[in-house]
């Protein structure tokens, strides 16, 4: 919400009709300079981290320092603007996809109307096409020999301080979602866009304190949180005793154990926020159910990975570290947890950055014997996929009565939809653990899912009219199959979501609840001489 | 022709008119007035079904609950965009206006316009609704973010590190020990 001033104010309500609903005239959009105000930015990052991050080998995050975006004067480097035409003629060098987006969209619009922060603001450089040309026309107008003669009339513009801001700006106001791609005739990922935009600002040290804190953490103690590894492991054997006193079974986690047959990896949230919690208990009791041979570990003890939300390197180095651990304790193959973007990096990118992962074997299920031919590259089992495959051989008992507390639809996290193609298995496991789950309407999701608009490191509460405005219309689709159905509950298998999503229904479907797929399986689970209590609210029940 | 008959015979252009002013507050007016799919613009079909309820609403004389769905569906959505708080409701208010605009057009229409004042108490009632839904929404909001801020998400950014914690904690401690010993 704008502040507005006495002489404002004056004029709101004075002048004709349309002033007061505060219609604006529109303008060419490389003449709408950006505006910042509190609550249309996330804070930089704070000083001594990116200092620590810049310390760190194989990484580089210069010139820290105190700035804030509100003030005309960001303290830029002298030669900023020879960093960043230098940045980015490095990065057209070295990333062909990049060289191909700049040059081969024909602002066809097909992606324009696609973007949940379009939909939300209604501000066209939240439409890809716009946001993506922001870096495009400098591109143009620094690399080509059209833009650099013609300069506005081809589409061109110089580096200015204006344009580094408009790059900020909007370069945290895209989740990289990847929605907008689903519909590009050309397949151009405007994530990577996005990716290549902070990655030019961090080269200039402006970057937001959201995703350089758990990255720093991340890098240093292994999670987003920066949990030692002792207070790892003390949050799982809370969870643990939770889980004995809820159902009578005592689960017994092992932690670093050399020579298990799985490494398990998951976000740090499952074992430290709601509802979060609760998807771990849920992974916990599947476990026991099935007697696997796991262990966590307390180094690699984060399967989110914010170093894509920041650069190619960062992204790299906290990849390698659940690789590096896998190798360390001679596992062979790793499971993972309900997460988002760890998938994407684990799809998308590991296998050129740190793989192939040559020292584990191609997943195997020790209970069911089904080989994960899909994760053959990866050697990396999606907890849905080995859940899934669990059910379909019958090898654990399920009452969905214990669910009846549940009415439901189905969230399909953009990554795993997107970026992994996983769209049955978390489906099936709903058909299997819930008496009753309801759809959202189709082009809202499977692929063409909406984001639930605090991802990629803006799950901030700085910015919580944004991240309302953009998760409005995947709220939207929920009020509509809450309006139909009267559903109480949003599945879906990502710890962000969980999180955020949260907070999105509070503000837009107060009525629904949100649930990991593997906290409902939790509930259903009936394991041999389990001594369950009554549980009205599954896990969540207080006893 | 009765006031009540002619705003029914009006209600497609009185809705019109007004739905394209309300929408006109965004840059991409455009959009919003022209994509009819409700999932694929959440912001212009819920404000063109929010209003046209209620001028429907305010025809049949409903009672006040009855207009809360309806204003939810607009004010909800302007509560959390760049709009001032006047801004944000203004949109109702703007109703009198228009059907002032659209009665004006014609001859009987002009002729009944003094016999709008109980219609424009009417909006006025409404609007004034609306700003109490806004605040309800703003709320919400703030009591969002303290939410997440009580959730420990807080420890993300605003923490100390655990073990740097301990270190000092022991440090503390030595020094404690340090000044008995002196």
């Amino acid at each position: 919400m704008a502040v507005i001033t006495k002489d404002e104010l004056s004029k709101n309500v004075a002048e004709e009709p349309s002033m007061m609903t505060g219609s604006t005239p529109p303008k060419e959009w490389m003449d709408t300079p950006v505006q910042f105000k509190p609550g249309n930015y996330a804070y930089p990052t704070k000083v001594e981290k990116l200092e620590y991050l810049d310390s760190q080998q194989g990484v580089s995050f210069p010139n820290a320092r105190v700035w804030n975006p509100e003030d005309e004067d960001w303290k830029l480097p002298a030669n900023w603007k020879e960093i960043i035409i230098n940045g980015l003629a490095d990065r057209l060098d070295r990333f062909r996809s990049l060289k191909i987006f700049m040059d081969c969209c024909v602002r066809c619009g097909a992606c324009a109307d696609k973007c949940h922060f379009f939909l939300g603001t209604g501000d066209p450089k939240n439409m890809p096409v716009l946001r993506a040309e922001l870096l495009r026309s400098v591109y143009r107008g620094e690399f080509t020999l059209a833009g650099k003669i013609l300069g506005k009339m081809a589409g061109g513009r110089k580096m200015t301080a204006g344009v580094l801001k408009e790059w900020f700006m909007y370069a945290y106001q895209c989740t990289e979602c990847r929605r907008c791609s689903v519909f590009c005739p050309y397949g151009i990922d405007t994530a990577e866009i996005t990716m290549m935009l902070r990655e030019l600002l961090h080269l200039v040290g402006c970057g937001i304190n959201w995703a350089m804190e758990p990255v720093s953490n991340s890098n240093r103690t292994g999670n987003h949180m920066g949990l030692t590894p002792q207070a790892f492991k003390g949050n799982v054997d809370f969870l643990c005793e939770d889980v004995e006193s809820l159902t009578g079974v005592k689960v017994n986690p092992t932690f670093n154990r050399k020579g298990a047959e799985v490494l398990f990896i998951t976000p740090s949230a499952d074992v430290f926020a709601e509802p979060g919690l609760f998807t771990c208990m849920g992974y916990l009791l599947l476990f026991e159910a099935i007697g696997l041979d796991y262990t966590w570990s307390t180094y690699a003890s984060e399967g989110g990975n914010f170093g894509l939300f920041t650069s190619n390197e960062m992204m790299k180095k906290l990849n390698g570290k659940m690789y590096a651990e896998a190798e360390r304790l001679g596992v062979k193959w790793i499971l993972g947890g309900e997460c988002g973007h760890m998938w994407r990096v684990i799809n998308q990118y590991m296998d050129t950055m740190n793989g192939p992962a040559d020292f584990l074997e191609v997943p195997k299920s020790p209970v069911t014997g089904t080989v994960f031919d899909n994760a053959a590259s990866t050697k990396m089992v999606h907890i849905s996929e080995f859940t899934a495959d669990l059910i379909k051989n019958g090898k654990i008992k399920l009452d969905k009565s214990r669910n009846a507390h549940v009415k439901a639809t189905f969230h399909d996290s953009c990554n795993t939809s997107r970026a992994m193609g996983m769209l049955e298995e978390p489906r099936y496991i709903l058909d299997n653990v819930l008496e009753e789950w309801h759809e959202m309407p189709e082009n809202t999701i499977r692929e063409k899912t909406f984001c639930c608009g605090s991802g990629t490191a803006l799950n901030t509460d700085e910015i919580m009219e944004l991240r309302m405005r953009s998760g409005l219309p995947r709220a939207n689709a929920v009020k509509h199959v809450y309006d139909q159905h009267a559903i109480n509950t949003l599945a879906c298998v990502c710890a962000i979501d969980r999180a955020t999503l949260t907070t999105l229904m509070n503000y837009w479907v107060p009525e629904v609840e949100v649930a990991g797929v593997s906290e409902l399986v939790g509930n259903a689970l009936v394991i041999e001489g389990e001594n369950r209590q009554e549980l009205t609210e599954g896990l969540r029940t207080l006893v | 022709m009765t006031l009540l008959e002619l705003l029914k015979n009006k209600e497609k252009k009185i809705i019109d008119v007004w739905v394209e002013r309300a929408l006109d507050s965004y840059i991409s007016s455009n959009f919003f007035k022209q994509t009819e799919d409700q999932f694929a613009n959440p912001v212009g079909v819920n404000i063109r079904t929010g209003l046209t309820r209620i001028f429907q609403l305010i025809l049949s004389e409903a009672e006040q609950q009855d207009f809360a769905e309806p204003l939810d569906q607009v004010v909800r959505i302007r509560a959390v965009q760049e709009f001032t708080p006047s801004q944000a409701v203004a949109p109702i208010l703007e109703l009198k206006w228009v059907v002032k605009q659209v009665l004006s057009g014609e001859e009987k229409g002009r002729a009944l316009l003094p016999e709008l004042v109980p219609f424009d108490r009417e909006v006025d009632r409404v609007g004034l609704m609306a700003f109490d839904m806004y605040m309800n929404c703003r709320d919400r909001l703030y009591q969002a973010r303290i939410r997440e801020l009580k959730s420990g998400s807080y420890i993300l950014t605003d923490s100390s590190c655990a073990s740097a914690a301990v270190r000092e904690n022991l440090q503390d401690i030595a020094s404690l020990a340090g000044n008995s010993g002196s």
